[in-house]
This record gives C-alpha cells, sequence and structure tokens, in this order.
C-alpha cells in the first residue's frame, strides 16, 4: 500500500475541504450503529421484514451459488477457450508482430487519462472507515464463495475429468477441495486482517481520517499488474506453429506482463505531470479535451491502420491543396469578419455555400472530377464564412478566428490523407484491419462523441420558434426512433452503398458508425430536450435582460443547466449505444459478442463451447457499462443533480 | 469567453467534417484504399447451412447490376491482374472455415479457396477471404464481389438453374446429408429410423431445408412431431443438451461432430442415426454464371487435388514425383506416369490450355495439398473419418472422382 503515500497518504483537513471550487462539502456522517443493532434496526425491524429478508436472502445465496457453480465448477466448463482465444476476442486478426500498435494505442489513452485526472485536480478522498469496512466486505465475500462452491473435480494426468462407471464426474472430498483454494483464504484473511487491524487500532478516529481515492485505485490497479508477475494464471495460445499451447500454473507471458507494467507507470508518471502542470492549467485543458477529441481517430486511422505514405503524391497534390486552402480561406475569412462589412459578408458566406453544394452537386452527376477532400474543405469553408459575423471585431479576435480555421485545416486534411492512404497491415482475411472487443469500443466511441452534437444540434432544432427546423428535427428523430436498429444498421450497409455515386464506395464500418450515430442521436436529442424544458422561463428572460444574443443564450445559460439535468438518461443512452455495438455482426462485422458466441465455438479444439467466452463477454460489457455509470453518478454528485 | 467558444466551434465543425470524411474516398484519388465493396442483402441468420435453399427472396433485385462483367469470362484476367483470389467462405462452420487464436482462417473450405490461389497465382497466401451469411453469399457471387464461393453451400437444380441466380456449380468436394441424433436412454439407438421419431420433438437451425427435409420424411413415415426452431446450429445443440427436445438434426457432418465432441456426450448416450443420411448435401464450389474459362480453372483444381490423392502425390513428395517421372520418360518409359508428369508440368501438361502456369498443379500440391491431406486437416477433428464414408476415393467404395488428366 505504499503508493498511497506516494500520492498524498492520509490527507490533510485543507486537501479535503477546499483547494478547489468545485468541491464541494462533505455533510457530515452519520454516527454508525454497532453491527448488532444495525441488523435489528434495518434488517429484522418488524416480523414481516424480518421474514423478507430471510426469503431473498436466502434467494440471494442460492442464486450466487448457481452462478458460481455454473461458471466454474461444471463439468462442461473449459475455461481454456477464454484465454487461448483473448488475442482473437479483443483485436480479431490484428498481426501479433504489429501488437507494439494496440499497446502504444492504449499508451496515448493511459496518459490522456492520467493527464486529465492530475489537470482536472478533482481528488474525490474516500472515508477510511468506508475503505475498511469495504476491504473487510470483500475479504468475507470471499472467503463465502471459497465455501458454498462445489468440490473440485477431479482430473487425470492428461486433464480430463475422472468419471465413475454412470459417467458422473468425481468430485475430491471436501477438505482437499478447501485446501486447494488456500489462496483464496490467504487474500480473505490478508485483506480482513489488515483492515481489522487498523479499525481496532484507530478506534473512532477511522471516521475522520480520509484518504485518496484515485491513490486506491492505483493501488488496486498496481496489485493486478503485480500479480501478473507472480500469481500462476497460466499461459495458453496457439503457437505459430499450430500447436495448441496451455501450461496451466505458469505465470501469463512476458509479453502480457511487461505492456501492462509499463502501463501502470505511465498512469502513475502522467498524472503526476498533469498534476505539477496545474500553473497553465487553462491552456493545457483545453490542448487536453481537443487531444480526447482527436485521439480516436488518430490511434485507428495513424496508428492502428500504420498507412504507408505516397511522398510523390504527399508532396505534389496534399500539401499544396492545404497550403491554398488554409491560405485563401484565411484571407476570405479574415476579410469577413471585417466589423464594417455589412451584408456583403452573408451574401458571400452563402455564395460560397452555394459553391460548396455546386461541387457535391457535381460529384453526385459525375460532371467534372474533383478530390473529396477539396469538396469537404469548401464546405467547412463556406461554414466558416457563415459564421464569420460573430467573430467580427478587434484584429485579435480576426487572426484567432483565421488561426482556427488553418488549425482546422491541417487537422482534416492530415485525417483524409491518412484514412486514403492504404494501410500496410498484412491482415488475412479481408480489409477489415480492427475487430473483436477494439471494434465495438472503437464504434462506441465514434457513436458516442459523434451523436452527441447531433443530437444537442438536434434537440434545438426541435425547441426552435423555425417550423420548418422544428418540423424536420421531429420527423428525423420520430423516424430513427421507430425504426428498429437493426434496420436501420442494414440500411446503411446495404441500401446507402446503391445511392452513392460511381466509384465511391463506404466501409461496413463507417456505415455501421454513421447509422449509430443518427440512432442514437435522435435519443439524445430527446433526452436533451427534456433537459431544455427544465429549464425555466426566468432564465430566458433574464439572458434577454442582459442583452445577450441567441447563440449566447443557448450556449451560455440555457444548454449548461439543460445538459446537467440530462446527465443520467445521456448516460443511460451511451451505456445503450456501448451494448447495441453488439448488433454489428447482422452486417457481417466481427464483433466482440460475435467472435465469443460463434467464432470460438467453432474452432475445433473448442467446439460448441460458447458459454465460457459469452459469460467473458458479458463480465467486459458489465465492467464497461458499470464503469460509466459510476462516472455519472459522480458527474451528479459535483453538479448537484437532485439536489439542487 | 471568445476563445472558448472557439474551441467549441472547431469541435463540431470538426465531428462534421470527420463524419464526412469516414464516408468517402478520394475518388479522383488512384490510391484510395481500405474501402470495401458495397455488401448485399442478408439476414445474418445460419452460418452452416449446406441445405438451405431460401436464400434469395432479397437478391433478385441486385443480380442484375453488375453481372455484366462478370459474364463476359473474365474473372481469370481480372484476378490475374488483381493478383489475389476473393474467395467467399462462412462466417463461421466447424471445421470448414474457422479462425483460430490467431486469427489465421482453417478449413476444408478455407484450404480449397487456397489451392485456387496456389494454383492460379503460385501463392496460397493470395487470398482475400470474404465471410459471408448464408443470406448474403448468393449475391456477392453475382454482383462479382468474390470470383469463388467455397460455403459449404448445397448443389440443387434450382440453385443452378439460371434465371435470377447467376451462377455455376463445380464439383462436389464434399458429400454430406443430413442425420439426427438421440439418446440410447430415450430408446434410440444406430437403427432407428424416421419413423422412430413419431411423437418426439425435433431441434435444428430454422430456415434451412434440414428444416423441410425432417417435416417432409417424418410425415412420409407416417409420424408427427414437434419442430423447436433454433437460431443457429450451436444454439439447437444447446437445447438438446438441456432436454429441450428429444432429438437435433442437421447436416451429418455437424451432428457427427456434436456427438464426437460434446461434454454432455462424454458417457456415450449419444447415437447418430439412420446411417443412410435421410437427405443428399452434395458442397463444393459456386462461381459465376456462364465463364467456362474461370469455372474449367476451378473444377481441375478440385481435380487435380482428387487425381493426385489417387496417385499418392502430396505436398512432401510432388516435386521427387515429378523428377521421378522426368527420368522415367527419359529413361524411355520404364514406369511413367504419364498422367503423374502431365499433371505435375511435364511434357505434355495441359495447365497452359486451361490459362494457367505449367506448374500449377504442382505449386497447389506442394503448398495445399492432395485431397486426402486437405481432408485429414480438418475432418477427422469432428470425429468423420474418410474410411467408410461417401468422401472416400471411388476405388474404396467413395464417391470422391475425377476424370483423367489428358
Amino acid at each position: 500500500m505504499s503508493s498511497i503515500e506516494d500520492l498524498g497518504g492520509i490527507a490533510d483537513p485543507e486537501a479535503v475541504f477546499g483547494h478547489d471550487d468545485d468541491e464541494i462539502m462533505l455533510p457530515p456522517e452519520e454516527p454508525s450503529l454497532p453491527p448488532a443493532e444495525w441488523i435489528r434496526k434495518n434488517l429484522f425491524s418488524s416480523k414481516g421484514s424480518g421474514v423478507l429478508t430471510v426469503l431473498f436472502g436466502l434467494l440471494v445465496w442460492f442464486a450466487y451459488r448457481g452462478v458460481l457453480n455454473f461458471a466454474f465448477h461444471n463439468p462442461s466448463r473449459k475455461w481454456a477457450a477464454v484465454p487461448t482465444n483473448i488475442r482473437l476476442m479483443l483485436t480479431q486478426s490484428y498481426p501479433e508482430a504489429q501488437y507494439v500498435r494496440i499497446w502504444f494505442s492504449l499508451g496515448i489513452i493511459i496518459v490522456l487519462s492520467g493527464l486529465t485526472l492530475g489537470v482536472v485536480r478533482s481528488h474525490p478522498m474516500i472515508n477510511l472507515r468506508k475503505v475498511l469496512s469495504g476491504s473487510m466486505t470483500l475479504g468475507a465475500f470471499l472467503a463465502l464463495s471459497a465455501l458454498i462452491i462445489k468440490n473440485n473435480i477431479q482430473t487425470d494426468a492428461d486433464g480430463e475429468f475422472v468419471r465413475d462407471e454412470f459417467a458422473e464426474v468425481l468430485r475430491v472430498d471436501r477438505g482437499e477441495a478447501l485446501s486447494g483454494r488456500w489462496w483464496v483464504f490467504a487474500l480473505a484473511a490478508l485483506l480482513i486482517g489488515v483492515a481489522g487491524f487498523l479499525w481496532f487500532k484507530l478506534g473512532d478516529r477511522r471516521r475522520f481520517i480520509f484518504i485518496p481515492f484515485l491513490g486506491v485505485i492505483y493501488s488496486v490497479l498496481g496489485l493486478m499488474v503485480l500479480s501478473l508477475w507472480v500469481v500462476p494464471y497460466g499461459k495458453y495460445g496457439l503457437l505459430p506453429d499450430g500447436t495448441f499451447l496451455a501450461e496451466k500454473g505458469a505465470t501469463v507471458a512476458a509479453t502480457t506482463q511487461g505492456p501492462w507494467t509499463v502501463m501502470w507507470v505511465l498512469l502513475g508518471l502522467s498524472w503526476f505531470v498533469g498534476n505539477k502542470l496545474l500553473p497553465s492549467a487553462r491552456a493545457l485543458k483545453v490542448g487536453l479535451y481537443l487531444s480526447w477529441f482527436l485521439a480516436p481517430y488518430v490511434i485507428i486511422f495513424v496508428v492502428l491502420r500504420d498507412p504507408e505514405l505516397d511522398w510523390g503524391h504527399v508532396f505534389s497534390t496534399d500539401i499544396p491543396m492545404f497550403l491554398a486552402f488554409a491560405i485563401i480561406g484565411g484571407a476570405v475569412l479574415y476579410f469577413l469578419t471585417n466589423p464594417s462589412l455589412g451584408e456583403i459578408g452573408r451574401i458571400i458566406a452563402f455564395g460560397l455555400l452555394m459553391l460548396a453544394a455546386f461541387h457535391w452537386l457535381a460529384a453526385f452527376f459525375g460532371w467534372y472530377p474533383m478530390l473529396q477532400k477539396a469538396r469537404l474543405s469548401f464546405l467547412v469553408l463556406a461554414f466558416f464564412a457563415l459564421a464569420a459575423a460573430n467573430f467580427a471585431g478587434p484584429r485579435k479576435v480576426r487572426l484567432g478566428y483565421v488561426a482556427t480555421w488553418v488549425g482546422a485545416m491541417a487537422v482534416m486534411h492530415y485525417l483524409i490523407t491518412m484514412v486514403n492512404t492504404p494501410s500496410t497491415l498484412d491482415i488475412q482475411g479481408g480489409d477489415d484491419f480492427i475487430g473483436g472487443y477494439l471494434l465495438s469500443l472503437v464504434v462506441a466511441v465514434f457513436s458516442l462523441t459523434l451523436a452527441f452534437p447531433v443530437g444537442v444540434m438536434f434537440a434545438l432544432a426541435r425547441t426552435s420558434k423555425l417550423p420548418i427546423f422544428r418540423v424536420l428535427s421531429t420527423i428525423f428523430i420520430e423516424m430513427s426512433r421507430g425504426v428498429p436498429l437493426i434496420t436501420v444498421l442494414f440500411f446503411f450497409a446495404t441500401i446507402i452503398p446503391l445511392f452513392l455515386p460511381q466509384g465511391m464506395t463506404i466501409t461496413k464500418l463507417a456505415a455501421a458508425v454513421v447509422a449509430l450515430v443518427l440512432f442514437s442521436a435522435a435519443y439524445v436529442a430527446e433526452n436533451i430536450r427534456g433537459g431544455l424544458q427544465s429549464v425555466r422561463r426566468g432564465q430566458f428572460e433574464a439572458a434577454d435582460a442582459m442583452g445577450l444574443n441567441t447563440s449566447q443564450r443557448v450556449g451560455l445559460i440555457v444548454l449548461p443547466q439543460a445538459l446537467r439535468v440530462s446527465i443520467p438518461p445521456l448516460v443511460g443512452q451511451a451505456i445503450a449505444t456501448y451494448k447495441e455495438t453488439s448488433l454489428l455482426a447482422i452486417i457481417g462485422l466481427f464483433d466482440f459478442l460475435f467472435i465469443a458466441g460463434r467464432v470460438i465455438p467453432a474452432q475445433t479444439q473448442f467446439i460448441s463451447q460458447r458459454f465460457e467466452p459469452l459469460l467473458f463477454v458479458s463480465a467486459i460489457y458489465w465492467i464497461g457499462a458499470y464503469s460509466m455509470s459510476r462516472y455519472s453518478r459522480s458527474l451528479e454528485q459535483r453538479l448537484g443533480v437532485g439536489s439542487r | 469567453m471568445k476563445n472558448s467558444k472557439i474551441y467549441r466551434l472547431l469541435a463540431v465543425l470538426l465531428a462534421i467534417t470527420l463524419l464526412a470524411s469516414a464516408c468517402g474516398s478520394d475518388d479522383a484519388d488512384g490510391n484510395a484504399g481500405g474501402d470495401d465493396v458495397s455488401d448485399d442483402a442478408g439476414d445474418g441468420g445460419d452460418t452452416d447451412d449446406s441445405g438451405d435453399s431460401d436464400d434469395s427472396g432479397d437478391s433478385g433485385d441486385s443480380g442484375d447490376t453488375d453481372s455484366v462483367d462478370v459474364t463476359q469470362g473474365g474473372v481469370l484476367a481480372a484476378v490475374l491482374a488483381r493478383g489475389e483470389v476473393n474467395c467467399g467462405i462462412p462466417t463461421s462452420a466447424v471445421a470448414f472455415a474457422q479462425q483460430d487464436a490467431n486469427g489465421v482462417w482453417q478449413g476444408f473450405d478455407v484450404d480449397y479457396c487456397r489451392a485456387v490461389a496456389a494454383a492460379v497465382l503460385g501463392d496460397k497466401e493470395a487470398v482475400n477471404f470474404v465471410p459471408l451469411t448464408a443470406a448474403e453469399r448468393f449475391t456477392a457471387v453475382q454482383v462479382g464481389e468474390v470470383d469463388l464461393l467455397m460455403r459449404t453451400t448445397t448443389w440443387t437444380q434450382g440453385r443452378d438453374a439460371s434465371g435470377d441466380q447467376a451462377m455455376d456449380f463445380g464439383p462436389t468436394t464434399f458429400f454430406d446429408g443430413q442425420q439426427l441424433a438421440g439418446r440410447r436412454s430415450d430408446g434410440f439407438s444406430e437403427a432407428s429410423t424416421l419413423a422412430d421419431v413419431d411423437g418426439a420433438s425435433v431441434c435444428t437451425n430454422a430456415g434451412t431445408t434440414t428444416e423441410k427435409n425432417i417435416s417432409d420424411g417424418v410425415a412420409a413415415a407416417g409420424g408427427t412431431f414437434t419442430l423447436v426452431p433454433a437460431e443457429d446450429i450451436p444454439t439447437a445443440v444447446a437445447a438438446f443438451v438441456a432436454g429441450t427436445c428429444d432429438i437435433f438434426t442437421s447436416d451429418g457432418s455437424a451432428v457427427a461432430g456434436e456427438a464426437a465432441t460434446n461434454a454432455d456426450n462424454a458417457d456415450g448416450d449419444w447415437v447418430v442415426f439412420p446411417a443412410t443420411p435421410i437427405s443428399k448435401e452434395p458442397l463444393g464450389p459456386v462461381y459465376p454464371q456462364n465463364d467456362s474459362e474461370w469455372g474449367d480453372v476451378i473444377n481441375w483444381v478440385v481435380f487435380a487435388s482428387i487425381i493426385a490423392d489417387e496417385k499418392g502425390i502430396d505436398s512432401t513428395n510432388a516435386s521427387d514425383r515429378l523428377a521421378q517421372e522426368e527420368a522415367a520418360l527419359a529413361a524411355g518409359g520404364e514406369g511413367l506416369d504419364a498422367e503423374a508428369l502431365r499433371l505435375l508440368g511435364g511434357e505434355g501438361q495441359l495447365q497452359s490450355a486451361l490459362g494457367l502456369e505449367p506448374d500449377a498443379f504442382l505449386n497447389m500440391i506442394e503448398q495445399v495439398g492432395n485431397y486426402d491431406e486437405i481432408y485429414n486437416a480438418h475432418i477427422p477433428a469432428i470425429g468423420l473419418s474418410r474410411e467408410g464414408s461417401a468422401n472416400a476415393r471411388w476405388t474404396e467404395g467413395g464417391l470422391i472422382y475425377a476424370p483423367p488428366a489428358r
């Protein structure tokens, strides 16, 4: 537990109560009752509640016992299917030789997480009493689980189950079974012992000691990483020559231990760095959020795809084109932000929009060839031009706007060039270079980050005063919500390609992302509309009274309040989208669930072994969804949703 | 205030841009990569469905789109120019196409894809595997998304007849047939027939001809039964194991595979019957209609693998055999097997007439193997041995037979 000390140790009250304005005051703790009193008061307060407690307690007991035995002590369970196929489930065919790219991507995310945690400086403190009682409960729970689970199954030298003459599996006797689980009891004893010792040693003081929550989490992660080096989880896999490898009782391969240790160190380091860089936090925060936003694209299209740039093309076409758009577009925008321009500006902007639209029309009818990138750049330029009037003002503001334009162009041209450069990855079996959990995650992240702004847009449009926006948005939302997701996925994967102009294709992955974005945007829009309705009329009037224009009123007054209220349903939608990625298999993508449910049971070694992979998939999905749920809870508490 | 507004605007704009860029490729740009062509409809229903005939209610509409390229007989030229064979395979089918823990495709059908690549392009790895669901497989052939379909597909008259399903069938590589699995403890035995199914409940994967075959068969035998449809074979097996139904039926290869490997059958209680399958399911390659040049190549790749097996030429001895036959020819014909010599690309070879390199089949046999090797690499693992089955050599009472190479 030394790492807790490293991260600040036992905190002084000041650290708890107030270095940051968004830190909330903790309400006074209720005095804790002695255990017997607590049980009497909460579980057996009356005859009826006593009966209910016993009844449901038994129900939980049997259900839990059943699940444990089903998962671990069932003769048909062969858990080797999961560790052997772990790479297949997580990344499908991603070549092992290139796995450093996966770790590098994970490293990017870890570093960004660490920096964010450090910079945001939100240090939730957790009461030591809770930690102690939590670890004692966990210890008791582990010991109990190890006690109630059925006896181990006897295996012979080949690892096959020993059966009696009636083909029933034989189990070892009780004592042997329990002694075989000594490590569970050791762990439980350690947890209970240490926590109990501290509990009684500290006495009542335990209630007033707070330790940083992040430190606890980081220590637990550290212990888990450490366990990779010492605990014999076993080595499973398929050697390149096709030999099935199953070494029970070995510690996991160095190719797993090493990277995870590096990740753990990286997380701590980046947290430290982020925390020390606080003085420049404002700029850093914006940079961090931008990095978060760009990270998925960079990871997918640059790191994982390993594009091989055609330098001739880059110098002859890509860079000149970027420069042309950046310089000429910048000049146009600088001109358009001139405060004394008046109506001419809007006319020019509208003209640019028409020009962009014309290029797209030309593409559709195939009148003249043009790089897609150029069409997109024209479109973005038109949008920038339309918004230019809002940035009219002193020279500094105008230059800032132009700089934003150049930055946007740089990012956009860079990513499009990367996206369109062929991958050098040698993937067996087609063009899809991602699959498995990676695919599910990528689709979920892209869909969520894109569905949110689109959803906000539709919510605002639906509450807009302009009937055309209101009607269009209502039609879109009701159409999207009225159609099953499977239909939408099919539509985008099979029908949309028929509408595309000649020579233009859409990958299944892109089709899936677009379908999910539009589908979840409809739900997001409705969630946010609910939030918008909760903003009182007085807020609008106050904004008007201060002389704010519409975009300022929406952006500064209404939306922040509406989004705060919408957090619970929005997180619900995020979790739903995350889980909906398991439908991707129906358009032929190899998502996490499909590999667990269909690909692994088709392998010769693991024919019909689908429960183990499915249980594993459920566990992973649950961890993801539960983390989101916890995060939303803490966000709600910070923002005081429901309490103010 | 202004600053953060800029970033917010930037974020929204980027979102829109990237959304749009995700869908588009530089169409005037030669190097657009990583995009695959649109896929046509499919309901993603079942995987192993050699008996699935109701494929194409939805595929007729797209059959007319791109078949022009296909009917001009250019698949071989297109494959040679592309340097890669697009081969349609099942998304997952035990022993026929499965992805191993390293993400590499393995299986009987997969190996025939590799054999075609080895023969045509000289490299067995020059395959682009296209996993297809049952419903999308025929459309994929018709629109030219795949050059070859090796996807446990049953050869039927309806599928072969021209019309809206423009495709041809090659020689059968695996003779399958529908069988049933029951429990000895329920009174079933190897001698059970469809008449014994009377009154039982039967699990099978829905929407395939297995369902129709069992209904017709039991009705013809004068019985009645309860059908318990399942989404796919593993689900049907799980229902059988759980006791939801008394009998589980599917293609013989799948039934035998389950009986051989399922932990529930550790005591040997399961029994597969009847000995003669209740339906014929010849599985083999499918390729675009009216392209004889390409069709001949596929047919002779299959035949060459069978002839090589008959003559005992396998991946280990193919080169030696060629040298040996050439020596025999030089020595005046003593002990010469002229057919083997021709097949391996020696004197009088006929591969050039197919539009291939003379050593096409030598490459194929060296890199992938003969029929026996391909079979034994995958099928025995699910408990089906070649001896005594319909897939034995014709000289040993089986149906695996090839026309002579001369």
